[in-house]
């Protein structure tokens, strides 16, 4: 899964409608259709599903935070029971002993590192591949989205190749890299359409002003993208938090692995440690709950984000 | 914003009469140094390992010594791997028959969520296993489903049942099925919804006054009206379920091996036969084939259905 997701139609939207047009006039609020007199069965039974669809997600997380704080057994007997005592030391155990903490950091640095990165790379790209009229710009634009349908796995092998002639392979530094330069096309992508859609009046008028385009690229195209520009930023960070692939491919020794090696880790260690599924639990949580509060603070923008203005 | 554009194209054209503007020609040349930086980036770790694995494809190689030139050899020995069939099959099949389930469930739950007073927040709780990690969602997945796991323990309690095993080598591959629609589906409700939503309601009120049922309002309204959202996401679900891996090689418990064979799909073949697994078969021009292979499949499936699903498009 990757933050790929959705997005595209991003493009598309903010492609014709500009940001607007997701709320655009007359077609933002959904009026409620009106009720009749009876509820159809059939909506009833929607209802049902929707909510029972709803319910098991929120059970599934709050049985996460649960079972990270039981002992395996009280997992087994009680599942959906309130732990009867805190076993927090589940939670020490996996910061200190597991080597979670060090792959928090890890994660953290990966992850801020590599979405900065990207964006620092692919927003200047985007600004002039969106706004002149070169000839190039239309297929290059093109050349970039190519790349959203390559998976890693057809790029894996020759990239290994290549990052062990450099000494890049079990390397934090290389990873880094290669998150940041798999990120590209989808980044150039999302922001050369949400780019496009942006009335071009401003700019005008500061080239009226005389501003250099590299100034108006900087104080009139950034602070006037920021809302793609930050969607993208967390879209990107997100996925860098949670990719696996390239991650068990390229790193070998545990002190550089990142969270989701860790819990797969743990996983591993538990068929001769026997099982700590309380422990297991909690490293689960220190990989889903900063995604979790992001979700919570930033969530609204995320979803906006990938609905910005679907479909024309 | 139709008049913006049209004096946008005025302004263009007058730019254009008298040559280009001071601006316009320092905008152009920004135009190299602001996207060499982001092409080579592309082409040195996107395009040109895919090129690579193309190269690759075509010899024996594991990666240390000499590579091997065999030509088609690695094709031709996929296409009579049994282990490789299973994977086409079961990427096909997460592609066909999850993606009809993802998308039946997306349209009906949008259709149904977008009434509710509560919408946004059920909204977000669906769209909530996205952006989780497919390993997290993975294990708990094959947890609850365990011999002595959640859902048995729950189903004993209930009914007196006996366990049910979910996770036997028969059984396996339809849970990951299941796994798939239920953390993919939040996804595409979102997006179907933000394509239902820009449907102006006069169209519906119309439609009512006409006696439409709702059957009809769904099939003359909704279906036409949002269809270029949904064929945008049909293309994106093709993408991305090439893409699936944590999911599935996460699965089934507790083992530091891979999953059985018998539920990868083309991300685990390759991987499986590459990297992967308790000793590593290094078989880097046969895992490059397959990926080649799979890959020139789904470009072939993205145009086609590119084809199938256009129409001419409808403004309102």
């Amino acid at each position: 899964m990757s933050s790929e997701a959705g997005t595209l139609t991003t493009e598309r939207g903010a492609g014709r409608g500009g940001p607007r047009s997701g709320r655009g006039a007359g077609t933002g609020q959904v009026p409620r259709r009106r009720r009749t007199g009876r509820p159809e069965p059939g909506r009833v039974v929607g209802r049902v599903l929707v909510w029972s669809f709803v319910a098991f997600n929120v059970l599934i997380f709050l049985f996460l935070i649960t079972s990270s704080v039981k002992s395996t057994p009280d997992i087994f007997d009680a599942p959906w029971g309130l732990p009867t005592s805190l076993h927090l030391e589940n939670w020490s155990n996996a910061w200190n002993e597991s080597g979670f903490a060090r792959a928090t950091v890890n994660t953290v640095a990966l992850a801020v590192a590599g979405s900065v990165s990207t964006l620092v790379v692919s927003a200047p790209a985007a600004y002039v591949l969106s706004r002149v009229r070169h000839r190039s710009a239309g297929p290059l634009s093109l050349f970039f989205a190519l790349g959203l349908g390559i998976p890693a796995q057809v790029t894996v092998i020759p990239l290994f190749e290549m990052m062990s002639n450099v000494g890049l392979v079990n390397s934090l530094f290389g990873l880094y890299v290669l998150y940041t330069a798999t990120h590209v096309p989808f980044t150039v992508f999302l922001l050369t359409g949400f780019m496009r859609s942006l009335p071009g009046e401003i700019e005008e008028a500061a080239a009226i002003d005389g501003a250099s385009a590299l100034r108006s690229f900087a104080q009139v195209m950034l602070p006037l993208a920021r809302s793609g520009l930050v969607t993208v930023l967390i879209l990107n960070a997100i996925s860098m938090w949670n990719e696996t692939l390239l991650g068990i491919v390229f790193l070998q020794s545990v002190d550089k692995y990142t969270l989701s090696l860790a819990v797969l880790n743990f996983l591993s260690s538990m068929q001769f440690s026997g099982a700590d599924y309380g422990g297991l639990f909690a490293g689960v949580c220190i990989l889903v709950l900063p995604m979790l509060l992001l979700y919570v603070w930033l969530g609204r923008r995320i979803v906006e984000g990938i609905t910005l203005g679907a479909g024309k | 914003m139709a008049l913006a554009a049209l004096s946008g194209t005025a302004t263009r054209r007058r730019d254009h009469a008298g040559g280009m503007s001071a601006f316009e020609r320092s905008r152009r040349r920004l135009y190299l140094p602001f996207v060499v930086p982001a092409l080579l980036l592309h082409l040195v770790f996107v395009i040109g390992p895919t090129a690579a694995a193309l190269w690759i494809s075509f010899h024996r190689w594991d990666g240390v010594s000499p590579m091997e030139w065999t030509g088609l050899d690695n094709y031709t020995a996929l296409l009579e791997d049994s282990t490789f069939r299973t994977a086409l099959v079961n990427t096909l099949v997460i592609l066909v028959v999850a993606g009809l389930a993802i998308f039946v469930i997306s349209f009906v739950l949008t259709m149904i969520v977008r009434e509710l007073r509560w919408k946004s927040f059920v909204r977000s709780v669906l769209f909530f296993p996205h952006i989780v990690s497919a390993i997290v969602l993975s294990i708990v997945w094959g947890f609850i489903f365990q011999h002595n796991g959640v859902v048995n323990t729950i189903l004993d309690r209930l009914f007196g049942a006996e366990p049910i095993p979910w996770l036997n080598a028969d059984n396996l591959f339809v849970m990951i099925l299941i796994g798939t629609v239920w953390l993919s589906t939040g996804l595409y409700v979102t997006i179907i919804m933000a394509g239902v939503d820009r449907i102006p309601q006069y169209f519906y009120d119309d439609a009512q006054l006409a006696g439409a049922s709702a059957f009809q309002r769904l099939r003359h309204v909704t279906l036409p009206l949002s269809w270029d959202v949904i064929s945008v996401a049909a293309i994106f679900w093709t993408i991305s379920s090439l893409k699936i891996f944590e999911f599935i090689y996460a699965f089934g418990g507790t083992t530091n091996d891979l999953p059985p064979p018998g539920v990868w799909n083309s991300a685990l073949f390759v991987y499986g036969e590459s990297f992967g697994g308790r000793s590593p078969s290094y078989l880097f021009g046969y895992a490059s084939a397959s990926a080649i292979l799979m890959l020139g499949l789904f470009a072939f499936l993205v145009v086609g259905l590119r084809r199938l699903m256009r129409r001419d498009p409808i403004e309102f």
